[in-house]
């Protein structure tokens, strides 16, 4: 019962907020949403005592859903350690977010339409987590796919949101077709989509061959990397980040709940729960390293030069989703779930904080236009730091714990793309200490770039929207230290159990323990070498990064265009689309479709209509003529014929 | 000989009353038109009654000439209703119209016999007696308004084509004469069942048989006659062309090509598929430019015996029952709109163009729903009787592999659904230039009221039209 | 081989004057050719024996229906040039339609077979010629075996005759009838009245 009511009462508040918001009003919605959540968080940690902490799995069965041949889908709630961690992080940031909004979209039109959003979100994506087989997980995963569009398109009046809210829609589409056709093909593997019975026979499919475009494949690597496609869509990887920046058009807190914490991390939790599937392949598994470790860096540079400052942070999160995906490529699936439970608790923060920001700055968006706003907003501004401490992987906060046995790990497993990942890892670890701070100091200190009006109206956001701040900060800085054992520490077997299942030849986890001492100094190095390049440059050294801009030129402009993604996409796939489309609408649907269908045939209509009347001329010699006609016409085709 | 005329009572009946009339109407001096008519009606449900009960197993009479079996029973059974249904509503309209005679009723029998008398040949040449009864009564009642250009060369028309048709008839009946020796439906099944590969002349006479029996259900190409006469007889013989005659010619048709004909199926399926494609195609086409409500209800006639002649194309019990099942619904379809159609009258005198009925849904809310749901039943639209009546014949059709039929009958059916809901939206969103008269007439009323519920409920209480409708299509089989 | 040549005469004249019916210029003389063509048709009913048809045809079709025609036809002022127009109009079309069928029948006769067991089916009905008159033959079958048929065409003549009443006689005021029993009443005393008429007075 306690399982069932933690994943549907946020649909619970949704239908109460999105169906009767106008009898409730702004505050009833509120009230409903939130505590309704705030139930469903507290739920979670009972969950989490009992499932991850004293091993209790348990599948809660709620309903038949399809029975078709030898597919036999049910609802049924999965609770296993890995459920169990993702509830904690949906539920708690989810309330959090949903507490924070009630004063962060206090002067919105449409209140109750909001916060029946979030919670949609919430509920599906806790069917995500909690589902037990792959096409509820679909379902879960469209539902926080159709709430994301949602929420990003929000502000509907704005044209840019709209295009930011479809180009997320389309880009996931690429990414969930690729993972359709995983859920095929595994079904068409196994005879099943239960997680169960998947695993219980993935090794004895281990070495299937697939007979495929004349080249042997090997089955399992082929839908492990369709599955990952699809992860790719939802995670924000290199190729299919595109949506990600762009969905910043939304809400901050939507941002802070699904950009940063929850929905782009569904991706990571999908691969980790199909590790069974995975460890199976070598190849899936070097494939996803690559991209999450090119991914890592590349979102890291883009981030250095950006310039407002959710989109930086937006890159910040897709760089780090790298440091996931390549934590799981070398098989540290523990390590990149570590790291996906702290960064949750920071990046909400940080996003919480910058909308704080944006919030005292009159919406101001852009870091060039902000700065010494510190003496302001003192409590932003510290939440702010410890945020991006954590982020930065400086000791004792959570993201020191986590990054580092990601890196730590990809160094240990002793392969020729671990070690790349780990390069890339650190590279990114300084680069993100760089952007970090860059965004500190040019928000937060130096003088004051905004214009007085602004200036005089900056003030400290209410309660409400700090105490969550502070909730989460402590997350933040508490999270990796009270989690490293459990997690990646010496009770992890334990810990984890059957949820995660890694092969005794990828022995990442265990090595991560045992590396030189430098791998374990090279992040914190690095990232205090970040931070201080970025009190060079923007404190002490003010013209220095003008003149990096004009001398690098072309390396600023590329990575200020974001490598020319978006317009490498454009040229590639949306200008020939809408040619395509521009010319099936006039010439294939307005000329033929229409002009044979509907129209076409509606004049045809009339025109046979008027000749066949025509016909009827009214003179019995022609009436005769015609029947003789038929007749002889009849007699004609039988001698013709029937010889 | 006297058990021999057992299976005759009803038309025995039928026809005494037809000369009594004759003779109270020569001899009274008054008019009599009022008096024969209602004794023609009461007629017809005594022939009824006579025909439940002594219809049953198949059996024949006169060597074998006259069958009665189940098929048989069921066709004259809705022929009785229909000739009963229409002839009812006719005398208001006729006395209106100033044109009432007794001799109209008497004809209206002698018809009515003429297509019991069809449906129950089991002969050619009972065949073709029973079908110029008809047809003579027809065509007189055709040209029944003498004083009426249109109505007199209306029949002159329909004459002179129906000696046509007729001919076609007895020139492919003595084709198979003189290769069969035989014009009895039972020896030539048995000769044709046995010849193996059938003579062209065989099959150029049975062409020319189905074309006479095609002219008289009105099938393209043998419909030309159909707008006209329809559009120039008075509208009570219009109601009645439409109805009863079609049933019959339908059963004879259905009866000649099941029964003795039944081997060469795979020559006449082709005949009936192209007229039957035809058929849907003119009849949903055609009706659209019309404006004159009667020619409208010609062409509509015209493609429902295209789509009653899906079922008959698919040679099989399941498509004779199609057949039977769609002239059962088409009936009650036809009487009811005819009904309206009769009803129509501005200031007393009688109109006929569409434009007429425009906001009927306003001055006569009753009449309109009634009109609306035939309308949307021909139409074919669910969960109406008229749905009902296309599913089956398309069903039979789609179990005999004749996709073809099926699909082509679908998209007429789509066609036609714009002219009939034309009328629906003429009457329901076009404001009226003059209003019609209400109804008075009670007989039109009953009609209109009886054919409507029908229609709505027969979706509820398919079953006895069902189960009739099967044993009927049955016992066609189990005799051939 | 006399009867054969007396078959082939009769059957040439019947099409001969067919085909003069529908091309004379005249309609009465059409009609003629259409009795003419009646008296062949009975010729040949005359050689197959049934000398009971043939004398109805030249009894009822040329004493009777000919003749009545021939009435109708020269009451009626029918337009002969008007009728040609359009004969000639119509004339490719129907030449087409008509050569296709005749073309098409005589494939078909061409591979004409009866069934193989017509013989007897035929053969049944009536008995041999010897045996009985046709006339007596037709009469038994007519009342016995096709007793059905021939009631229902009296029928028929009956609808037909009650049509043709209802569709052409009129009760006009004004019309002088003759009632023959008003005639057989009227005595010379009710209709006659003798006077004397003075010479050269006048009534």
């Amino acid at each position: 019962m306690m399982y069932v009511a933690a994943v549907f009462l946020p649909l619970l508040g949704s239908i109460a907020a999105g169906l009767f918001g106008r009898f409730i009003g702004d505050r009833g919605a509120q009230v409903v949403t939130t505590l309704l959540l705030g139930v469903s968080a507290a739920l979670a940690v009972p969950i989490f005592t009992s499932v991850a902490l004293e091993g209790h799995s348990v599948i809660v069965p709620v309903l038949h859903w399809i029975r078709s041949g030898s597919l036999d889908v049910s609802w049924a709630l999965k609770f296993d350690t890995l459920t169990a961690v993702m509830m904690i992080v949906v539920t708690w940031v989810s309330f959090m977010v949903h507490v924070y909004s009630v004063g962060y979209m206090a002067h919105d039109r449409s209140i109750p339409r909001f916060m029946s959003y979030l919670s949609l979100f919430t509920f599906a994506m806790l069917m995500l987590v909690t589902s037990d087989n792959l096409v509820q997980l679909f379902f879960g995963w469209e539902g926080v796919g159709v709430a994301s569009y949602l929420l990003i398109g929000f502000w509907y009046e704005r044209p840019s949101a709209c295009a930011a809210a479809i180009k997320a829609f389309v880009v996931n589409r690429v990414g969930d077709f690729g993972f359709a056709l995983g859920i095929f093909g595994i079904f068409f593997l196994f005879d099943s989509v239960s997680f169960d019975t998947i695993f219980a026979a993935a090794p004895a499919k281990a070495n299937t061959i697939v007979h495929f475009f004349g080249i042997d494949w090997n089955a399992i690597t082929i839908v492990a990397l369709l599955l990952f496609v699809g992860a790719m869509g939802k995670s924000a990887q290199i190729g299919l980040h595109t949506w990600l920046p762009d969905a910043m058009e939304g809400p901050t807190p939507v941002s802070a709940l699904i950009h940063a914490a929850t929905m782009v991390t569904a991706g990571v939790f999908m691969v980790a729960r199909m590790s069974p599937l995975f460890e199976l392949s070598n190849t899936a598994l070097m494939v996803v390293t690559l991209v999450g470790a090119a991914t890592a860096f590349f979102a890291a540079t883009i981030g250095c030069v950006q310039n407002d400052i959710k989109r930086i942070i937006a890159y910040s999160t897709c760089s780090q989703l790298g440091y996931m995906f390549f934590g799981i490529g070398v098989s540290a699936y523990p390590a990149a779930i570590f790291h996906l439970f702290t960064h949750a608790f920071f990046k909400a923060l940080l996003f919480l904080g910058a909308g704080s920001v944006i919030h005292a700055m009159s919406d101001e968006q852009d870091i060039r236009r902000m700065g010494g706003i510190w003496r302001h907003v003192k409590v932003t501004w510290a939440l702010m730091w410890i945020g991006s401490l954590a982020l930065a992987g400086i000791p004792f906060f959570a993201g020191y714990y986590s990054k580092d046995s990601i890196l730590e790990a990809a160094f240990a497993s002793h392969t020729l793309v671990g070690h790349f990942a780990f390069a890339m890892g650190i590279a990114a670890a300084f680069l993100t200490a760089f952007y970090s701070w860059r965004l500190l100091i040019l928000v937060f200190h130096g003088k004051p770039r905004a214009d007085e009006r602004v200036m005089a109206h900056i003030h400290e956001s209410p309660a409400i929207m700090i105490v969550p701040l502070m909730v989460l900060a402590a997350g933040a800085v508490f999270a990796g230290w009270l989690g490293r054992d459990m997690f990646v520490g010496h009770e992890e077997a334990g810990f984890w159990r059957s949820s995660i299942e890694v092969l005794p030849s990828h022995p990442a986890m265990e090595g991560m323990h045992h590396v030189p001492e430098w791998v374990s100094m090279a992040p914190l190095v690095v990232a205090g070498s970040g931070i201080a390049l970025a009190y060079l440059m923007y404190v002490f050294a003010p013209s220095l990064p003008g003149w990096l801009a004009g001398s690098m030129r072309r390396v600023h402009l590329f990575l200020l265009n974001k490598w020319y993604f978006d317009e490498l996409y454009d040229w590639l796939f949306v200008r020939p689309a809408f040619r395509l489309g521009r010319g099936l609408w006039q010439g294939g649907d307005g000329a033929l479709i229409d002009g044979v269908g509907p129209d076409g045939v509606a004049a045809a209509t009339r025109v046979i209509a008027q000749r066949v009347a025509r016909l009827q001329s009214g003179y019995l010699y022609h009436y005769a003529f015609a029947m003789l006609i038929g007749v002889a016409a009849f007699i004609s085709w039988y001698v013709f014929n029937a010889r | 000989m006297i058990l021999d005329l057992v299976p005759l009572m009803p038309e025995l009946l039928v026809a005494a009353a037809a000369l009594a009339l004759l003779m109270l109407g020569v001899f009274r001096k008054a008019d009599t038109s009022r008096e024969a008519t209602v004794l023609a009606g009461l007629a017809m449900g005594g022939a009824l009654a006579v025909l439940v009960g002594v219809e049953g197993a198949r059996q024949t009479a006169f060597g074998g000439m006259f069958i009665l079996d189940g098929f048989a029973g069921f066709s004259k059974a809705l022929i009785l209703v229909a000739s009963a249904m229409t002839v009812s509503m006719s005398l208001d309209y006729l006395k209106r119209e100033n044109i009432a005679r007794f001799e109209y009723p008497v004809l209206v029998l002698f018809a009515t016999l003429g297509m019991m008398m069809m449906v129950s040949a089991n002969d050619f040449l009972s065949l073709y007696l029973g079908l110029e009864m008809q047809s003579l009564s027809l065509y007189v009642l055709a040209a029944y308004h003498r004083d009426s250009a249109r109505a007199t060369e209306a029949g002159l028309k329909y004459f002179v084509l129906g000696a046509l048709a007729s001919g076609m008839l007895l020139y492919g009946a003595s084709l198979i004469y003189g290769f069969a020796g035989t014009t009895s439906f039972d020896s030539l099944a048995k000769v044709l069942g046995g010849s193996g590969h059938p003579n062209l002349g065989v099959v150029a006479g049975l062409v020319f048989v189905m074309a006479g029996l095609a002219f008289k259900v009105s099938a393209v190409p043998f419909h030309m006659w159909t707008p006209d006469v329809y559009e120039g007889a008075p509208t009570p013989v219009t109601a009645f062309f439409a109805v009863a005659p079609k049933i019959a010619a339908l059963s004879l048709l259905t009866r000649v090509l099941i029964g003795p004909f039944g081997e060469l199926a795979h020559q006449w399926q082709q005949v009936v598929v192209f007229i039957s494609l035809a058929s849907m195609a003119v009849g949903s086409f055609a009706a659209i430019g019309q404006t004159n409500i009667k020619r409208l209800m010609a062409y509509s006639s015209i493609g429902h015996v295209g789509f009653a002649l899906v079922g008959l194309a698919a040679g099989s019990d399941l498509g004779v029952q199609g057949v039977l099942i769609y002239v059962a619904i088409y009936l009650f379809m036809n009487v009811g709109a005819f009904g309206v159609i009769l009803a129509m009258r501005q200031k007393g005198r009688a109109v006929e163009g569409i434009a007429d009925l425009a906001g009927l849904a306003k001055t006569n809310p009753s009449m309109a729903f009634v009109m609306a749901v035939l309308m949307f039943s021909m139409a074919g639209i669910p969960p109406l009787a008229g749905f009902w009546g296309k599913f089956y014949v398309f069903m039979a059709a789609v179990k005999a592999d004749l996709w073809t039929l099926a699909i082509v009958g679908m998209l007429t059916s789509v066609v036609s659904a714009f002219y009939y809901l034309r009328i629906v939206k003429v009457m329901y969103f076009d404001d009226a230039v003059e209003a019609l008269d209400h109804p008075t007439n009670p007989p039109i009323r009953l009609v209109m009221a009886v054919s409507a519920l029908v229609v709505l409920l027969f979706t509820f209480l398919p079953g006895p039209l069902l189960i009739g409708a099967k044993a009927a299509a049955q016992s066609l089989f189990a005799a051939g | 081989m006399f009867s054969a040549l007396i078959f082939y005469m009769f059957a040439a004249l019947a099409v001969a004057s067919g085909v003069m019916v529908i091309s004379a210029r005249n309609p009465v003389h059409s009609v003629l050719f259409l009795i003419l063509c009646f008296f062949n048709a009975a010729g040949l009913f005359l050689l197959l024996g049934a000398e009971f048809l043939a004398m109805v045809l030249v009894v009822v079709y040329v004493g009777a229906v000919a003749v009545l025609f021939l009435f109708v036809v020269m009451m009626l002022d029918i337009n002969v040039v008007e009728l040609r127009e359009g004969f000639l109009q119509y004339l490719p079309t129907g030449a087409v339609v008509g050569i296709v069928l005749l073309v098409e029948l005589m494939v078909m006769f061409g591979g004409w077979a009866f069934a193989p067991d017509v013989e007897a089916l035929i053969q049944a009905p009536a008995p041999a010629a010897e045996q009985i008159t046709n006339t007596e033959a037709l009469g038994r079958l007519l009342y016995t075996t096709y007793a059905y048929l021939f009631q229902a065409s009296g029928l028929l003549l009956l609808v037909a005759m009650v049509g043709t009443i209802l569709l052409t006689l009129r009760r006009r005021e004004g019309v002088r009838k003759q009632v023959i029993a008003r005639q057989l009443e009227r005595t010379a005393a009710g209709s006659v009245e003798i006077r004397k008429v003075p010479t050269g007075g006048g009534i």
